[in-house]
């Protein structure tokens, strides 16, 4: 697959039931300050669609037109394959550059096997539906500890946004899948954050990425190369 | 699910290791073995809806409610243990997040009674047991509590009839993680449980909370429909 083809697949599945579960705007998460965290997160949780105390109630209606279908499924799932098997050769490669110590050492192993798991259990889910898997080019980013530690922290931060933006379109049964693996790829947000000295928890309630922006963080990385 | 323990979800014994440390040994043991599931809740939440909105509401509501129990209990621990000086007294990196794990758990209290409107409970009466009163205690405390809720959501969030509040709990569940996983690392602890967290069911969990007595009374109509209450 290459880049372009790849890239509608999951414009695809950005849109898949024709509205936005949480219609966040995905610019970067910085609060300056307690109160207008609790801001932000409450029209985040909320999501525009809902508000104030009748929230529940008007949140109803939408059960009516949501009808998730395996199909969709299948292209969802496939887009966090598309993450997972990247961020799993990431540290795969970083692990054995060798350029990595201490903690940063013990991150990329962790993170290595937690990412391989994750592609085997969405490649299980998949089945025959899973795409073919892209070839990689890391540059420096594993050669450097530096440049690894703030490359993992952007790649975790996409893939929490990820599966917070995608995680309510699919059916019941892969969203169990999706819940296990999301507050892991938070633990390794959190985790690589507090190594770099950067804020873990950033806000009350995490944003949800669209699949084009997510896509926007990939493509600049230049990691991938088609397969 | 229904046959599995605590042993069986917990792969690598980091869970067992703070519970151990927080229950002591005797009751963690009898954690271990315990068989998870079987609760009315869980019986409750497992059941796809037949049909219609009023089913869903009534588990949306059911799902919320105890979430707000449980951030209510969040929030008055890290309250307290602020207005006890504990805070005051740690170290700059841990002062921090102590302070920012308080300011977010109010802050979903808050959310989440906005979310209920007025099926919201009151918030129960609270006691930590000293739990709030030294920097160690609170600190074994604070990472048992958040592994355990972003078990709860973990759970929870896939039995969320309404798609909006999927993608509600979806970023409160990832906030929990990130909780907890910032609270091993000042702990000295492996951030992470392993490639997958597993969920707990809602009935263990009220085992779990049952078993600290932090709660000491409760709002009675979060209790109904057969639900084991927690006071000790």
């Amino acid at each position: 697959m290459n880049d372009t083809g790849s890239c509608s697949v999951a414009h695809d599945a950005c849109a898949v039931d024709g509205r936005e579960a949480v219609s966040v705007d995905g610019g970067p998460a910085l609060p300056p300050s307690q109160a207008q965290t609790s801001r932000v997160t409450r029209t985040a949780l909320l999501g525009g669609a809902v508000a104030g105390a009748g929230a529940l109630a008007a949140a109803l209606p939408s059960l009516a037109r949501s009808t998730q279908a395996a199909s969709s499924d299948a292209r969802i799932l496939n887009f966090a394959l598309r993450l997972e098997r990247l961020k799993a050769a990431f540290y795969e490669k970083a692990v054995a550059e060798g350029a990595l110590a201490g903690e940063l050492r013990q991150l990329a192993r962790v993170l290595g096997q937690h990412e391989r798991r994750h592609v085997n259990l969405l490649l299980r889910r998949l089945g025959d539906e899973a795409d073919a898997a892209s070839e990689f080019d890391f540059g420096d980013a594993t050669r450097d500890a530096d440049r690894f530690a703030r490359t993992a922290q952007a790649l975790e931060e996409a893939a929490v946004a990820a599966y917070i933006g995608q995680g309510a379109n699919l059916t019941r049964q892969s969203m169990v899948l999706f819940a296990q693996i999301a507050s892991v790829e938070a633990r390794h947000a959190a985790w690589i954050a507090d190594v770099l000295g950067v804020d873990p928890a950033p806000n009350a309630a995490d944003e949800a990425k669209t699949a084009e922006q997510v896509l926007a963080v990939l493509e600049k990385t230049g990691f991938e190369r088609g397969s | 699910m229904s046959n599995m323990t605590l042993e069986d979800l917990d792969r690598d014994g980091v869970l067992q290791e703070s519970i151990d440390a927080l229950y002591g040994p005797t009751r963690a043991e009898l954690l271990r073995s315990a068989v998870v599931g079987g609760g009315a809740l869980l019986a409750a939440l497992a059941v796809p809806p037949a049909t219609g909105a009023e089913i869903s509401r009534a588990n949306d509501v059911r799902v919320f409610q105890y979430a707000l129990n449980f951030e209510y209990l969040q929030a008055t621990f890290y309250t307290e243990t602020e207005q006890a000086g504990t805070v005051a007294a740690m170290n700059q990196p841990k002062a921090v997040w102590a302070r920012t794990l308080g300011a977010h758990e109010r802050a979903h209290v808050r959310i989440i009674k906005d979310v209920l409107g007025e099926a919201a409970g009151k918030k129960p009466f609270f006691d930590f047991q000293g739990n709030t009163e030294t920097e160690e205690r609170f600190t074994r405390t604070a990472v048992a509590m958040e592994d355990l809720t972003t078990a709860l959501l973990t759970g929870v969030t896939p039995t969320l009839k309404s798609r909006p509040l999927v993608a509600a709990a979806f970023s409160l569940l990832t906030v929990e993680a990130r909780h907890a996983a910032w609270a091993r690392h000042l702990a000295g602890i492996v951030p992470v449980l392993g490639a997958v967290d597993a969920p707990k069911p809602v009935a263990e969990v009220d085992r779990i909370v049952a078993s600290t007595r932090f709660i000491s009374s409760l709002d009675p109509r979060t209790t109904a429909q057969g639900r084991p209450r927690f006071v000790g």
